[in-house]
């Protein structure tokens, strides 16, 4: 919830924030009413994708920066699809 | 080794979280109650076992990942933290015009700046995760980085979270270098030259009241229109 606080603040101060949750922490942003949220599949301390995944990385704050231009009320959520796949590791066991 | 001759689920759920055998990627499991602990265990069990044929952990992921899920969903946030509405700042231009700063509470810090926690020079990760409810007292310190820093000049310590994958590669949960590079394709218009990030286990009213406010006006006077956060 510290991050939420600090979306909060700095939102009153006139600075457009939005913040990448993965999905056990979604619940936090919905209850603080956060201006802008992208929710990941992702485990908890790797928000942004795997380890060395750069694309996978990149898409997640490409998705959040779009959301900064297109949400026009506050509340907005964007959930982010795939699996979280660290190594090349795929999705069908081969 | 217990220290008693029988333990129940109960008391081993409670030892991953902060206890004997702390581990931040399962100490949402006291969370469960018995049965589910039991139910979850033996789901995990037998996705390993599934691994020893199919060579594949994906399925063993998803079901850790979905687990968390449940954990810390099981328990609301605290009414005190609950509010009705928001702030909400309507940017003046888009993102490829706007000036973005990145801001995390992933733990980390530029190597030849420690923020020395607790007063503590060069704290381990072992020492911040064993003294995990003295940080939760405490104000949280900002630490700026140059958004510039090769990763040998970075650090990262924190007691609330699983830090390996942060250690394999610090843009898992403090992105700097994804963030130089959609600088350099011009989807962000200018991309603030420090990046800041902090231990987001700590005190929340002290980071409310005191600290919150300060940095959102030290963000202010950078100019900055957009702030990427990234909770961990």
């Amino acid at each position: 919830m510290s991050v939420g606080h600090v979306a909060r603040e700095l939102e009153a101060a006139g600075i457009a924030t939005v913040a990448i949750y993965v999905e056990a922490f979604s619940h936090y942003a919905e209850a603080m009413h956060l201006p802008r949220t992208v929710v990941t599949p992702h485990p908890m301390g790797r928000p942004l994708g795997p380890p060395g995944a750069a694309a996978r990385q990149r898409e997640v704050i490409a998705a959040a920066l779009r959301l900064v231009d297109t949400a026009d009320s506050p509340g907005a959520i964007e959930r982010i699809g795939g699996a979280y796949r660290p190594g090349g590791l795929a999705d069908d066991g081969a | 080794m217990t220290d008693s001759p029988t333990e129940s689920l109960d008391e081993f759920a409670k030892s991953l979280s902060y206890g004997k055998r702390s581990d931040l990627t399962f100490k949402f499991l006291p969370r469960f109650d018995e049965p589910t602990i039991g139910d979850s265990l033996g789901a995990v069990l037998r996705e390993v076992g599934a691994m020893f044929d199919s060579g594949n952990a994906a399925d063993l992921i998803d079901l850790a990942i979905s687990l968390q899920i449940d954990g810390y969903h099981a328990r609301p946030l605290t009414e005190r933290y609950r509010y009705d509405d928001g702030p909400f700042s309507r940017p003046e231009r888009p993102v490829s015009e706007s000036r973005v700063a990145l801001l995390t509470s992933s733990g980390h810090f530029a190597a030849d700046d420690d923020p020395r926690p607790l007063g503590v020079e060069s704290m381990t990760q072992v020492e911040a995760e064993a003294r995990i409810s003295e940080f939760m007292k405490e104000a949280p310190t900002l630490s700026e980085i140059p958004v510039s820093s090769p990763a040998d000049l970075l650090d990262v310590r924190h007691g609330g979270y699983d830090i390996r994958g942060s250690l394999s590669d610090h843009n898992v949960s403090f992105p700097i270098d994804r963030m130089r590079e959609l600088d350099e394709q011009g989807v962000i218009g200018t991309l603030h030259e420090t990046a800041y990030s902090f231990v987001g286990a700590c005190s929340q009213s002290r980071l409310i009241k005191q600290t919150g406010p300060e940095w959102a006006g030290r963000l202010k006077s950078t100019g900055s229109d957009v702030v990427l956060l990234v909770p961990v």
